[in-house]
């Protein structure tokens, strides 16, 4: 609680301390983007299960999907979290189960391990409740007439929904899901409550042992700012390629 | 040797307490052209989605081809691929070229391969003189355009029966004639069509038995003489002068 | 039976201690997101090119920090900034407002630019030419529109906001995730049970809202003409 000492300020700028925190924070980031793209792609097959199912299911599939997706909005990731890591202890299960390899350093860590996996789960269930809801969406402001249109050549309700309005309402999805797609590497930090060494795991890490924390904090924060400007463009670049004239 | 490709027997339709079709019954021949019209909220595009089951009617029964589209036993979506549809907003598919619009049907649904359901999708853009459109997407196209691409969809599918819901009255006035054009075309080639149109110059061209329907009944039917010479209600003769007067006179200047 | 007892009674504790901090601490947030937004919009839509810059910087960047990261900075590197708030438990909540209210601000700022670029150009010739002067049109004319089209918007970042107040725990605000882990250390065996208790609570603070206000307003907006016309 006392303000910055000059001696702290000359502190901030000695970063040689830090940089013997580098490969932590190498293998934080890695451990990030894993738990990002996990999450991402369980949460995508998820959100387009959970959106058909919601749009197009009868009435008892698609109050389910509803309630999963609402549920799921509306309480924290941090509570899911904490609830489904937990529940391995609560059930007595063995949780000793891991796998370890070298990083790229030739030290061996912790890769997965039982509460990495139950993390990684957990932030695509949650994921796909956002993503259905972008889907969901788009398959909505797909014309009636063009489901009338398939109907009256012949096509099945599966035929429709495969042929016509997937190809289109994903396509259309795009920009919206883009969103989901940036929001969630920030949301993978939630990872820390549970003692997942992550990214910010190990900057918290290099911040207390180093007592340069604003230095730390402020890298973090760079490479999460290079991270999503990075995951912007990818995805800019992938919709212009699949972008249809109308669409 | 007239085989009849569509009956429709006193078929009944309402939503909630508006009663939109109240019996109505007509057959429809091979090779016949059937107009009908009509003011607005006469029942005509209902009669029409009635017809492939789009809406399925209260009462009363459709035929194909002798078989009803009402059994409970039929194969409602094999039977629908018989059954031509032409939308007055067109309703392609937005994310399909020209020719992937046109030949999605016979592929999926007729079970051709690719190259095959291709070159059927190739000849009918050619029937309706899209051929070298066939690689624009249907936002690239002018409305005449798409309804020309939306009429060869249904071409392609080789259908018993084509079934068109105001083909031209989503257009501007400049792109109508070709759209007729090719209407005009298929109806000579022997297509069997049932045109809900107020295009009385395509009527008098092509129509074999012209269908005047009002409230939800057939007031009157004849052949385009009939109507254009003495037609008997005089519901029918209100509404021909009206049409007169909105549209010009009857004989537009459509080759025929 | 015993057990079940004392589960009632650590949760009416925790909800007692640390409901009110998490509304606090999310409202609190809110207000000053708006603010701060409603300013950066305004530059960003009206102000010189300089101010324009400002407010797309702003957004990018705090849009781009995970909110822990956030916390972490104004609640541990730069807690000295707070000791004027007197204790520890005060200086913390602080900490938590600002990385709650800046991050707030630039979701905010986004909502409602957008809100004032959807209004129909036309109402500003319009007021033009009953002679309003661009200033008054803005002032009387396009912001009380815009800010009727963000109130959907709003109660979504409401959601947002007091969903991801929960992560000011890390950082020793002890609102409710807090107050629940204060418990695990003596009753591990309940952690579950609280922790879904927990989820519910926030469930009926965000789903209620989300659903009716954020679906009531935009039918009444709809129905004034307003928003989206779909």
């Amino acid at each position: 609680m006392r303000p910055t000492s000059p001696n702290q300020l000359i502190g901030m700028l000695q970063i040689n301390r830090i940089v013997e925190y580098l490969p932590d924070l190498w293998n934080g980031l890695s451990m990030t983007m894993g738990l990002y793209l996990f999450a991402l792609f369980l949460g995508l097959g998820l959100g387009i299960v959970l959106a058909i199912g919601r749009h197009y299911g009868g009435p008892i599939v698609s109050r389910i999907s509803t309630a999963y997706i609402e549920f799921m909005r509306g309480t924290p990731l941090l509570a899911q979290i904490l609830a489904i890591t937990t529940l391995p202890l609560a059930l007595n299960l063995d949780t000793s189960w891991r796998i370890i390899l070298q990083d790229i350093f030739g030290t061996p860590r912790i890769t997965v391990d039982i509460t990495i996996l139950l993390c990684a789960i957990t932030l695509g269930l949650n994921s796909g409740a956002y993503q259905a809801e972008y889907f969901r969406g788009s398959m909505a402001s797909i014309s009636g007439g063009q489901t009338l249109a398939a109907k009256s050549i012949g096509m099945t309700k599966r035929q429709e929904i495969r042929h016509i309005a997937l190809p289109q309402s994903l396509r259309r999805a795009i920009p919206a899901w883009s969103n989901e797609a940036v929001y969630l590497p920030k949301y993978t930090t939630v990872a820390y409550f549970v003692g997942v060494p992550d990214l910010f795991s190990a900057a918290k890490l290099a911040a207390g042992r180093t007592f340069q924390s604003l230095t730390v904090y402020s890298l973090v924060a760079v490479i999460f700012l290079v991270l999503i400007t990075a995951i912007s463009w990818i995805l800019s670049r992938i919709y212009n390629r699949v972008k249809i004239p109308g669409i | 040797m007239m085989t009849k490709v569509i009956e429709v027997k006193d078929v009944w339709k309402a939503y909630d307490t508006l009663e939109v079709l109240k019996g109505i019954s007509f057959d429809v021949f091979e090779g016949e052209v059937k107009v009908v019209f009509g003011p607005s909220g006469s029942g005509k595009s209902t009669l029409l989605r009635v017809i492939n089951m789009l809406t399925p009617p209260d009462k009363g029964e459709v035929l194909l081809r002798g078989q009803s589209l009402m059994d409970p036993q039929a194969d409602l979506t094999k039977l629908r691929a018989h059954i031509g549809f032409v939308f007055q907003n067109f309703n392609l598919f937005a994310h399909l070229k020209a020719i992937d619009n046109v030949s999605i049907g016979p592929h999926l649904v007729l079970g051709k391969t690719k190259e095959e359901a291709h070159d059927i999708a190739f000849k009918a853009l050619e029937k309706v003189r899209m051929n070298d459109w066939g690689h624009h997407y249907p936002a690239q196209l002018s409305g005449g355009q798409q309804q020309r691409i939306g009429i060869a969809r249904s071409l392609a599918m080789n259908p018993d029966v084509i079934l068109f819901d105001e083909p031209t009255s989503a257009l501007d006035p400049e792109l109508i004639g070709e759209v007729l054009q090719v209407m005009l075309d298929i109806a000579k080639e022997g297509t069997t069509m049932i045109v809900v149109t107020h295009e009385l110059g395509f009527a008098r061209a092509v129509a074999d038995e012209m269908i005047f329907m009002d409230h939800g009944v057939i007031v009157e039917t004849g052949t385009p003489q009939h109507f254009f010479q003495n037609p008997k209600s005089e519901r029918a003769i209100d509404f021909l002068h009206k049409l007169e007067v909105l549209y010009g006179q009857a004989e537009t200047d459509i080759e025929s | 039976m015993q057990e079940a007892i004392g589960l009632l009674d650590i949760l009416l504790l925790i909800m007692i201690r640390g409901l009110s901090t998490t509304l606090a601490l999310t409202l609190i947030s809110l207000l000053f997101g708006f603010l701060i937004g409603t300013g950066l919009a305004l530059m960003r839509v009206y102000g010189p090119i300089e101010l324009q810059w400002v407010s797309i910087g702003y957004e990018k960047i705090f849009r781009g920090i995970p909110l822990l990261v956030l916390l972490f900075i104004f609640g541990a590197a730069l807690l000295g900034l707070f000791t004027w708030a007197g204790s520890l438990t005060n200086a913390v909540f602080v900490a938590a407002v600002f990385a709650l209210a800046l991050r707030s601000a630039a979701y905010q700022s986004e909502l409602f630019r957008g809100s004032i670029m959807s209004i129909d150009p036309g109402q500003m010739m319009a007021a033009q030419s009953v002679g309003m002067n661009q200033y008054q049109a803005t002032w009387h004319i396009i912001l009380p529109q815009a800010l009727r089209l963000s109130l959907p918007g709003w109660t979504n970042e409401y959601a947002v906001v007091i969903k991801d107040s929960s992560l000011a725990s890390a950082i020793g605000v002890a609102e409710l995730i807090y107050q629940a882990q204060a418990f695990t250390l003596d009753y591990p065996a309940l952690f579950l049970g609280i922790i879904l208790v927990i989820a519910i609570i926030y469930f009926a603070f965000t789903y209620p809202v989300t659903k009716y206000v954020g679906e009531s307003m935009t039918t009444k907006l709809r129905e004034l003409g307003l928003g989206g016309g779909k």
